[in-house]
Order: C-alpha cells, then sequence, then structure tokens
C-alpha cells in the first residue's frame, strides 16, 4: 500500500521526457508485487519419493514460483520456517508439536504420509516376531532423542541392546552385522537392503501406537497470516501433485533421481509403490489428499506429553490446517 | 600480596568480551529481538547446564578421554613419521603426499567405515580425532626439524655427532617451538574429531549434542558446545604450560 502511494506522488512531478522511464519503473514496481514471489520449500531430506507430490506439484499453473532445497541429516526446517529463511518446509507431527510448545509458531499444511512410515528393520535371520524380539540382544541403531525411541525405551529397555547413532539411510553396518537393527523408512532403507542381497524384516512404529502425521508440509503463523492466498494455491498445488504423482511416479522419480542418482531408478519406483498405502487412507479419500484430523493430533500431543518431551499440553486445532 | 591483584588485572581484557556478548545475547533474546529457539539466552544454557549436570559431566569425561587419547596418538604418530619423513630428501618425496592425505580427509564421508573398521564406540571416536589432528604435527614437526641451524649442524658435524645424537641433541630441541604450534593447533582439532566422530560412533558430548538437537533443545546443545570448549582451551593451556617449562630459558616466545 505504500508502496503504490509514494509511485502516484512521484508520477505527478515528472516531466514528460521522463515519464517513459518512470512509467516502465512503475511497471516493474507493480510486477514485483504481482508477479509470481520466490517461494521456497525446505525439505528436511533428500530428494526421496515422499517428496514426489512436492516435486509434482504444477506450482506456476497456481502463480507460484517455488523453489525446493533439498536437504540431508539434521536440516533444521522446524526452525527455518521459524526464522523465515524458508516459507515452507517439511517436517514431521511430533516435531512440529515440540517446536511450538517451544514459542515457534509453525503449523501443519498437507501431510503427506498419514502414517508414519518410520521403523526398525533387522535381519530375518534372527526371526524375530515382534520388536520384542529385537530388543533383545544385538545392536540397534536409532535417534535417540526422537520421542519415539524413548516410548520404545520405556516400554521394551535397551538393557540388553547396544543403542548406538542412526546411520542414517546408509545400510553398510547392517549388512556387516546380522544382529544390527536400525531405524528406517519403510519405503526407503529396507528396499536398499533388499536391493544388496539382506533378508529384512521391517516392524513399525506406527504399530506400536506412535503414529504422528510425516513428510507435513508446514508454514509459520505469521506467514499463512500475511498470505492467506499464497498459503492456499500452495496446498492445492502439492494436493494436485499428489496426485500426479500417485497416478503416474514415473516421470518425476526419474527427475528427484536425477537430483539424487544414490538412490537407483528401481529402488525410486519400489518406494513409490511402497507408500501408496500410507498416503492414499479412507480418511484421504473422503477429504482430500493430505488433510488431517484433530484426533490423531491430540493423541500424538498427549503421548508426547506423557514422555516429557512438552511441558504441558499445546492445542491441537492450532497445530494444523486444512485448506 | 601483589600477585592476586595482577593477576585479576592481567584476566580483565579476556573477561570483558565476555560479559559484553552475554548481556547483549541475554537482552536480544529477552526483548524478542532474536527468538529463544534459534539463539537461547545465556541464562537458559546455564540452566540446562545446571539441570543437566550429570548427564553432561559423565559426557565430558567420556570425550576427554577420547580427544586425549586421539590427540596423544598423533603426536607421537605424528612426530615419528616427521622425523621419518626428515631422514631422507627421496622418502619426503615419497611420502609427504600421502601424509597430505591425512589433512583432507572428509571425516564425515568415511565415518560408516571407521565404525565398521572399529566398532561403534570409543575406538572410532579415538580414531576420529586421530585422523583429524595429526597432520598439522607432521607438518610443523617437518618443517622445525628440517630448519635447523646450518652452523650448528656444522658444529656437530665437525665433533663428530652420529646422526641420533644430532637428531635428539640438536635437531629435536631445535624444533620444539614448531613442534609444540603444531601440537597447539592439533589440540583443538582432536576436540572436533572427537566430537564428529562421537557423531557416528555414539557417546560423550558429540552424542548429547545430537540428541539435544533432534528434541530441538537449542540451550542444551550450547552447554555441550560449551563443555566442548572448555575441554579445548584446558587442552590449549597444557600445551602452553609445556611450552613455557620447556622454552622458557632459550626461547623468545617465553620471554617478557
Amino acid at each position: 500500500m505504500l508502496r503504490n502511494r509514494n509511485r502516484g506522488d512521484n508520477l505527478n512531478s515528472l516531466t514528460r521526457r521522463n515519464f517513459a522511464f518512470a512509467l516502465s519503473a512503475a511497471g516493474l514496481l507493480a510486477g514485483c508485487s504481482k508477479a509470481p514471489q520466490k517461494i521456497r520449500l525446505a525439505l528436511n531430506w533428500k530428494p526421496e519419493p515422499e517428496f514426489g507430490g512436492y516435486y509434482a506439484a504444477p506450482y506456476q499453473k497456481h502463480g507460484l514460483d517455488v523453489e525446493i532445497l533439498p536437504g540431508g541429516a539434521g536440516t533444521p526446517t522446524v526452525q527455518m520456517i521459524g526464522a523465515g529463511s524458508a516459507e515452507f518446509g517439511i517436517v514431521s507431527g511430533d516435531e512440529l508439536i515440540i517446536a511450538r510448545s517451544r514459542g515457534n509458531d509453525v503449523l501443519g499444511l498437507f501431510a503427506v504420509f498419514q502414517h508414519d512410515p518410520l521403523s526398525i528393520m533387522a535381519h530375518a535371520s534372527r526371526k524375530a516376531a515382534s520388536l520384542a524380539d529385537v530388543f533383545k540382544g544385538g545392536t540397534v541403531g536409532l535417534q535417540r532423542g526422537l520421542a519415539y525411541a524413548r516410548m520404545l525405551e520405556k516400554k521394551y529397555g535397551f538393557g540388553k541392546v547396544k543403542i548406538v547413532p542412526s546411520p542414517g539411510g546408509d545400510v553398510t553396518a547392517f549388512l556387516h552385522d546380522p544382529m544390527f537393527a536400525q531405524q528406517c523408512y519403510l519405503t526407503a532403507e529396507p528396499l536398499i537392503a533388499k536391493k544388496q542381497g539382506a533378508d529384512v524384516q521391517v516392524f513399525r512404529i506406527a504399530d506400536e501406537g506412535y503414529d504422528p502425521y510425516t513428510a507435513m508440509m508446514a508454514t509459520s503463523g505469521e506467514y499463512l497470516r500475511k498470505n492467506p492466498q499464497t498459503v492456499a494455491a500452495m496446498v492445492a498445488a502439492v494436493r494436485e501433485g499428489m496426485r500426479s504423482y500417485l497416478d503416474d511416479p514415473k516421470p518425476v522419480n526419474e527427475k528427484m533421481n536425477a537430483l539424487n542418482p544414490s538412490m537407483p531408478l528401481d529402488v525410486f519406483a519400489g518406494a513409490s509403490e511402497a507408500q501408496r498405502a500410507l498416503v492414499e487412507t479412507d480418511e484421504t479419500s473422503k477429504n482430500g489428499l493430505g488433510s488431517m484430523t484433530k484426533e490423531r493430533w491430540d493423541a500424538i500431543i498427549s503421548q508426547l506429553k506423557d514422555l516429557g518431551d512438552i511441558p504441558a499440553v499445546v492445542p491441537a486445532e492450532e497445530c494444523f490446517r486444512n485448506l | 600480596m601483589n600477585a592476586a591483584p595482577n593477576r585479576f588485572t592481567r584476566a580483565v581484557p579476556a573477561l570483558v568480551p565476555l560479559v559484553v556478548v552475554t548481556a547483549i545475547a541475554e537482552l536480544a533474546v529477552r526483548a524478542d529481538w532474536v527468538k529463544a529457539y534459534l539463539v537461547p539466552a545465556p541464562s537458559s544454557v546455564l540452566r540446562a547446564m545446571i539441570e543437566g549436570r550429570q548427564e553432561l559431566i559423565d559426557a565430558l569425561l567420556t570425550t576427554s578421554a577420547s580427544a586425549l587419547t586421539g590427540f596423544f596418538l598423533s603426536t607421537l604418530g605424528g612426530i615419528a613419521i616427521a622425523v621419518f619423513l626428515a631422514s631422507s630428501r627421496t622418502i619426503q618425496k615419497a611420502f609427504y603426499p600421502y601424509a597430505v592425505f591425512f589433512q583432507t580427509v572428509p571425516i564425515i564421508a568415511i565415518a560408516p567405515l571407521l565404525v565398521i573398521w572399529f566398532g561403534y564406540g570409543t575406538r572410532t571416536v579415538i580414531a576420529s580425532a586421530f585422523i583429524v589432528s595429526i597432520f598439522p604435527v607432521i607438518a610443523n614437526t617437518l618443517s622445525g626439524i628440517l630448519s635447523t641451524d646450518p652452523a650448528l649442524r656444522d658444529l656437530f658435524r665437525l665433533y663428530g655427532a652420529s646422526t641420533p645424537v644430532t637428531l635428539f641433541k640438536l635437531r629435536f630441541p631445535a624444533a620444539l617451538p614448531q613442534i609444540l604450534t603444531g601440537l597447539r593447533v592439533a589440540s583443538g582439532l582432536a576436540v572436533i574429531g572427537a566430537i564428529v566422530g562421537e557423531f557416528i560412533g555414539g557417546q560423550g558430548l558429540g552424542s548429547v549434542v545430537d540428541s539435544a538437537r533432534t528434541q530441538q533443545r537449542v540451550d542444551k546443545v550450547f552447554a555441550a558446545v560449551l563443555l566442548a570448549s572448555v575441554l579445548g582451551l584446558a587442552l590449549f593451556g597444557l600445551i602452553n604450560l609445556v611450552s613455557h617449562v620447556t622454552l622458557r630459558r632459550w626461547h623468545a616466545s617465553e620471554q617478557e
């Protein structure tokens, strides 16, 4: 508003000669406020099938100019959104709740994974009947800082196993040691390990009753208040992208493989098939892809409260917005 | 009587930046110029330190043991390699490029292999500290040994001193100031190497940092990082002490 008014004042005091130049300058200024603004979407991992929908999204059709920033181990997307170094970012539900309880006003918009693919994989040769058996011996690589790890510790105890840091996508140690188990994504590491000849058994953390929304696009409360239309356009574009990725993952897989050649194309193909059931559920066929419910948020909030990850319950309705 | 105020006045220049920076950080967070989830207030770092003191002290001790062992090994190894390299021009030409390898090895990239070779835990951490800190010891020791005063070398030759005698009585002592410079650089690197090793191998301050980071506990991350710096400073102080004891009688750097 302020910028527009200043521009009008300048025009009145201009000579004819300068008029053409001023007109183009004014056009430029007007252009700035109307043309697609560069929007950054920060991923929390390398380009992989969980981001297929984000890579497939027809942003331009929705008047958006989006730059996708690939991430890696420990990319602090939730802090980046809060700090404004990315307008949108990929976070997981539990991470978002913890961030909110620390005063970082971030909220979820589109949950790719309706159910968490987080799992623990072990060698099938161990013939473990359940996770309880996995925690009876050997080594387990997991991120101790994550709430789910403490839930498992409470449930099974870590007394009999050696807990080591999660190798984060690397399966070398796993292939090397038949008693090694590790935190993984149902849709990623088990496929890679199988490809290398290992016989793998996968135990999902969601089956243990801990199931936050993940691969979720989030933004800050402030950005949503100031740019409600941009946010709505972004969600619409991503929802369309997700649909087209589900219908035909091949072209987008090829695009992502070019950006992340360390994941072979057949693993991309396998993973995009494996994740279907996590993306499309009865819930989403009723309410749309990516949509979320208050009940699910409530469940994970009270679990985090019980685990001591948040000092007090945060209101579930402030954590997300279905657009 | 004079010693106490003297020591105090000497500490003042170092304390001023600390107080100023701490005060600004505290003010910036309290006034909400900076969000607490991006930069923690010094008071909350202190609180995290007090609350987590048992865990942090245990972690500090574990990291100290690994960093010290890694540093000790790179001191011994680095000096031995430098002496070997100094023994002839040909040997130097043949092997020095490989010593440079240690300088450039991206520790994060080979970390999963370190875990396979040395297993999870202390040995991987020590290996990481060693690999990261050995090069400055080699480089500085070598340059020290090679720059012995030629006049003194001639003197030793004149008196028919054997190669080992020349090495231990002349070249090595003369190289000491440079060796100690190498060790100063290596001491800080050993702490960094240990913490990086702990990210992958588990345990210690590295593990605390990793876990606090996933829990978005910036205050605890800073608390652990501060302790790592204290460890680095302590090692640095130790080398300065050795430097003072060994050099004060003859080297300009230790004479006021």
